[in-house]
């Protein structure tokens, strides 16, 4: 059974930054202004489902090849807003998953943001689509899907791993306008390639935030952010600190350094 | 070991038909409940569950709280098996309808009920009765259902799967050759360093620069070593960079998941 090293900093460093974090959201809650920067990605998913409603084809959304976790998470909330911007154009939504606990979800918060869009009768539960759990066959599934309904536009949001740039190529190849977004680092590359908009890395996390704009969200954003000052410079206080000081001062701290 | 496996099998059965009853049950209500109620009682088993993974995690060695790690698998288990279920109905009912009324795309469905339906075959006599309706295997010899089900699984699908995966070598260089045109400085960087890492992985690269000395200032201009520069010095901290910023991006998402402050997108309701 494994538990969290107490003799390390590490725990002490994660409820750091969980404090923060929940100091950024109490600050919004009090009502602190607060401010997130465009993302051209987020920006261009409207155009992208007006040019499908315009094409008169549907779009496709995956959340990715994970189950239930935070970035799938994430990507189901993505989806309901596009499927929010889809209900107002009465346009059509593919959104294949590979979890059959994700399918559940997903047809949950598609079937709302559909009503809530103002066109619960556009959307069709068939859509949402369970094709495999194998990462291949889902794979080929989704890109016989794009081929056969010709999508007009691909969202790809959630955790991928190496089927994202036959996703992506496949749609390219299609002319559908593209936009993805991943916290998996070895994608990011794959999905700059071959998509037209990419959101990377932390931006995977500000992406409910920034659409909604909800002062609670942002407030998360902004916490996120001062921890990320701090990690960097925590990290250039370590390195100039392992150069000039003994390993005995790291090894205090309970990491093991190489000297 | 909080539960242990019970030894009276019609207790067994009599539990399980139970837990399948209030499961049903509680299934039902849930479905039945206003949105407004089904929202709460989502928020409030996400707060809980989502509370007991890290408090379990911290408080150090065994505690209080470990002993009902292994029952909450058990349960995360039990309903990702109803909704294998659901997953199965979804096939089911989209592929059937495409047959039923004889789309353009009908050939795929028969070839999904083709193939769920054989392997499904396959895959429960391999298991139960690997010798049903054919002869007993010879010493060191497959039985017929095990070799149909090695048939399927070892010369079909993994055949199958390895293609899809193959492909990927075209799409790489699709998508390289996009992504390395040279029309800003930043795609010039890119295509430079390219170059160098690519030449470096290759005999004719190595061999290309290795007039060079191999100590001195001038050793960093070997392929090899520049390589080494650009993915270790510049390439690996981007990447962390990257990584550290997603993993305080993921730990922002969870806090705000665990509190329910997600509820505007993902349970409906602004």
């Amino acid at each position: 059974m494994q538990h969290a090293d107490w003799s390390t900093i590490y725990p002490y460093l994660v409820w750091a930054l969980t404090a923060i974090i929940g100091l950024g959201i109490a600050l919004a809650s009090a009502g602190k202004r607060l401010h997130i920067r465009r993302l051209p990605a987020i920006d261009a998913i409207e155009e992208a489902v007006g040019r499908a409603t315009e094409m008169g084809r549907p779009m496709m959304f995956v959340p990715g090849l994970a189950g239930v976790d935070v970035p799938t998470f994430q990507a189901i909330a993505i989806a309901g807003h596009v499927a929010r911007l889809a209900a107002r154009y009465r346009s059509r939504i593919i959104l294949p998953v590979t979890d059959t606990v994700i399918l559940t979800m997903a047809e949950q918060v598609l079937r709302e943001a559909y009503a809530e869009g103002g066109a619960p009768d556009a959307f069709n539960p068939e859509d949402i689509r369970f094709l495999s759990g194998d990462q291949f066959a889902f794979a080929s599934g989704v890109v016989g899907l794009m081929n056969r309904e010709r999508v007009a536009a691909n969202f790809f949001f959630g955790s991928f791993a190496a089927e994202s740039l036959i996703l992506a190529e496949t749609g390219q190849a299609l002319g559908a306008i593209q936009i993805a977004g991943t916290p998996s680092t070895l994608q990011i590359p794959f999905f700059i390639a071959a998509c037209d908009f990419t959101v990377i890395g932390e931006e995977y996390y500000a992406v409910t935030a920034y659409l909604t704009r909800e002062p609670i969200l942002l407030g998360s954003v902004w916490g996120q952010d001062v921890c990320r000052i701090l990690l960097a410079s925590l990290i250039f206080a370590t390195t100039v600190a392992q150069k000039f000081l003994p390993p005995s001062f790291s090894n205090s701290w309970g990491c093991e350094g190489d000297g | 070991m909080m539960f242990e496996p019970l030894q009276n099998s019609t207790l067994n059965y009599i539990l399980v038909a139970s837990a399948l009853i209030v499961s049903v049950v509680i299934l039902i209500a849930l479905h039945s409940s206003p949105p407004y109620v089904r929202r709460w009682v989502i928020a409030g088993v996400t707060f809980l569950v989502g509370l007991y993974v890290p408090l379990e995690f911290y408080i150090p060695r065994h505690n209080f709280l470990t002993v009902w790690r292994d029952p909450l698998s058990d349960l995360v288990r039990v309903l990702a098996g109803f909704t294998i279920g659901l997953g199965i109905v979804n096939l089911v009912i989209v592929h059937g309808r495409h047959i039923l009324q004889r789309t353009a795309n009908f050939p795929f469905s028969l070839a999904f009920f083709v193939g769920f339906i054989s392997m499904a075959f396959v895959g429960f006599l391999h298991h139960y009765k690997p010798d049903l309706w054919a002869q007993k295997p010879g010493e060191g010899e497959l039985a017929f259902w095990s070799a149909a089900y090695k048939v399927f699984f070892e010369g079909l699908l993994l055949p199958l799967t390895s293609t899809v995966f193959s492909l990927l070598a075209f799409f790489i260089v699709s998508a390289a050759y996009r992504a390395f045109r040279i029309r800003t400085l930043e795609a010039g960087l890119l295509m430079a360093a390219a170059i160098i890492v690519m030449l470096a992985n290759v005999p004719v690269g190595t061999w290309l620069t290795s007039w060079l000395p191999q100590d001195g200032w001038l050793k960093w201009l070997r392929l090899e070593n520049a390589a080494l520069w650009l993915t270790t010095q510049i390439n690996a901290p981007a990447m962390r960079g990257i990584l550290f910023g997603a993993a305080v991006g993921g730990l922002g998402a969870a806090l705000r998941i665990l509190l329910s402050l997600e509820r505007s997108f993902a349970f409906g309701g602004q």
